[in-house]
């Protein structure tokens, strides 16, 4: 058992998980909160809908209010995505973006919904054939090759990082990035290529993926397109965990009434578990998620 | 009657199993450390029980052997592979959602 061993650990600080570490730490379980303020969907919003708050209140407003509340309850933030989950005997265990390891007793999925496809020509035509999303399934069938990742955050940059052991070349398409300084020297420091204030325009081959035209008119001769826009999610980071997700639509993850998934202790609450996307719904379930994992990780201390 | 579940096949079966096989075949290809292709498992297996009795399905975990799955250009996981008389008539990539893949299954029938 790890020494420094937390009750609660929640994946996402929007509503749902800033409103589960409030309930959970006022519970007096011991919780951090990962990821970033400014990348809730909610920061940028304008809220005239939520009950209570009869003035307009701006998202960053309320998402900033909720942080100091979890705070004050003992919450820890640490301002890093995760790129790794592993369940563990008794614990789950969650790796950063810097690379530090976290293990808590009980885990809280709430990070959000984001979008997964580039939208440019190509793109669709060559899935499987040039074209992925996911580096950890495919790195594998790279060997050798040239490859490009596009993406702003730690998905596509630690990707590019880890395809740097498999491919012969990879180039990192970006905007602007927003990560932790430490992954931003450790890519430099990287044989990654980068093409910066660039972006995908379009993918171009015959039967396979042989060119991508970037927006600053440049080309790059790859094999192969690695689409890791965002931090990971549900799909990267609760899959292999063997959580369940709605069939229909392969993009929600299930729960019941109490907000716990078919992997006992891991509980998913927000817009991760589907429709509607809404703050009251958000918070309404991270409340229950924070709750019952506090009292799930209190009988399991207790045991 | 679908008596055998979902079939592990490999490049060494992969020839008198699927390709030689005298019933169409769905043959998932998939690797223990993908996300998504954990996600889909269940799916093919409810598929299995509903349509094994006219279609063999089977995975192919591409960590056991490499061939098959390069010569048919498998570069992503999952990729869900349809034969009919030893050649391919269709195939999917992804974790795509149950409709999908029920419609897809249907074409073989
Ligand atoms: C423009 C806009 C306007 C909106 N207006 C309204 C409104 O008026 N009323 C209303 O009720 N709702 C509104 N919504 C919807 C609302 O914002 C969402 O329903 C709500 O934010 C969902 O909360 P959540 O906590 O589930 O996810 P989010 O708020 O999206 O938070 C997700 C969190 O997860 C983190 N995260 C993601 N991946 C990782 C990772 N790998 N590692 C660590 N952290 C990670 C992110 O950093 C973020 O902190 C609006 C949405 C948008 C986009």
């Amino acid at each position: 058992m790890p020494a420094d061993l937390y009750d609660v650990a929640i994946i996402g600080r929007g509503p749902a998980g800033l409103q589960a570490a409030i309930h959970a730490a006022g519970k007096k379980a011991k919780v951090v909160v990962f990821g970033k303020l400014e990348k809730s969907s909610l920061y940028r919003a304008h809220v005239a809908n939520f009950c209570c708050f009869e003035k307009v209140m701006t998202g960053k407003e309320l998402l900033e209010g909720g942080t100091k509340q979890a705070e004050s309850f003992g919450a820890v933030f640490i301002e890093q995505d995760i790129i790794e989950t592993k369940s563990e005997t008794d614990c789950f265990t969650v790796v950063t973006e810097n690379g530090q390891t976290y293990s808590s007793r009980t885990l809280i999925l709430t990070m959000g919904i984001s979008r997964k496809k580039l939208r440019v020509k190509g793109e669709k035509e060559f899935v499987g054939r040039g074209v992925s999303y996911c580096v950890d399934c495919d790195a594998n069938f790279y060997k050798g090759m040239d490859v490009a990742v596009v993406g702003n955050e730690s998905a596509a940059v630690t990707g590019a990082i880890t395809l740097l052991r498999y491919a012969k070349q990879v180039h990192l398409v970006c905007r602007k990035l927003t990560i932790t300084d430490l992954l931003y020297d450790q890519l430099n420091n990287s044989d990654v290529k980068i093409s910066r204030k660039a972006w995908v325009k379009e993918i171009i081959g015959s039967n396979e993926v042989e060119e991508v035209l970037l927006t600053t008119g440049e080309t790059l001769k790859v094999n192969g397109i690695f689409i890791e826009l965002g931090a990971k999610g549900a799909m990267e980071l609760a899959a292999n965990l063997g959580v369940v997700f709605d069939a229909e639509t392969f993009s929600f993850i299930e729960t019941n009434k109490w907000q716990e998934t078919n992997i006992p202790g891991l509980y998913a609450a927000g817009d991760i578990t589907g429709q509607p996307w809404q703050i009251a719904k958000a918070v309404g379930e991270g409340c229950v998620a924070g709750m019952e994992a506090a009292v799930y990780a209190r009988k399991l201390a207790d045991s | 009657m679908a008596e055998q579940g979902v079939l592990d096949v490999t490049d060494s079966n992969f020839e008198s199993d699927i390709i030689k096989a005298d019933k169409p075949a769905l043959v998932d290809f998939w690797a223990p450390w993908c996300g998504p292709c954990k996600a889909i498992a269940p799916v093919i297996k409810e598929l299995e029980e509903t349509y094994g009795d006219s279609i063999i399905f089977a995975r192919f975990n591409v960590d056991t052997g490499p061939n098959t799955p390069a010569q048919y250009g498998i570069r992503a996981i999952p990729t869900v592979i349809l034969f009919q008389n030893g050649t391919v008539v269709d195939q999917l990539v992804g974790a795509v959602p149950k409709s999908h893949l029920e419609e897809f299954v249907k074409k073989v029938l």
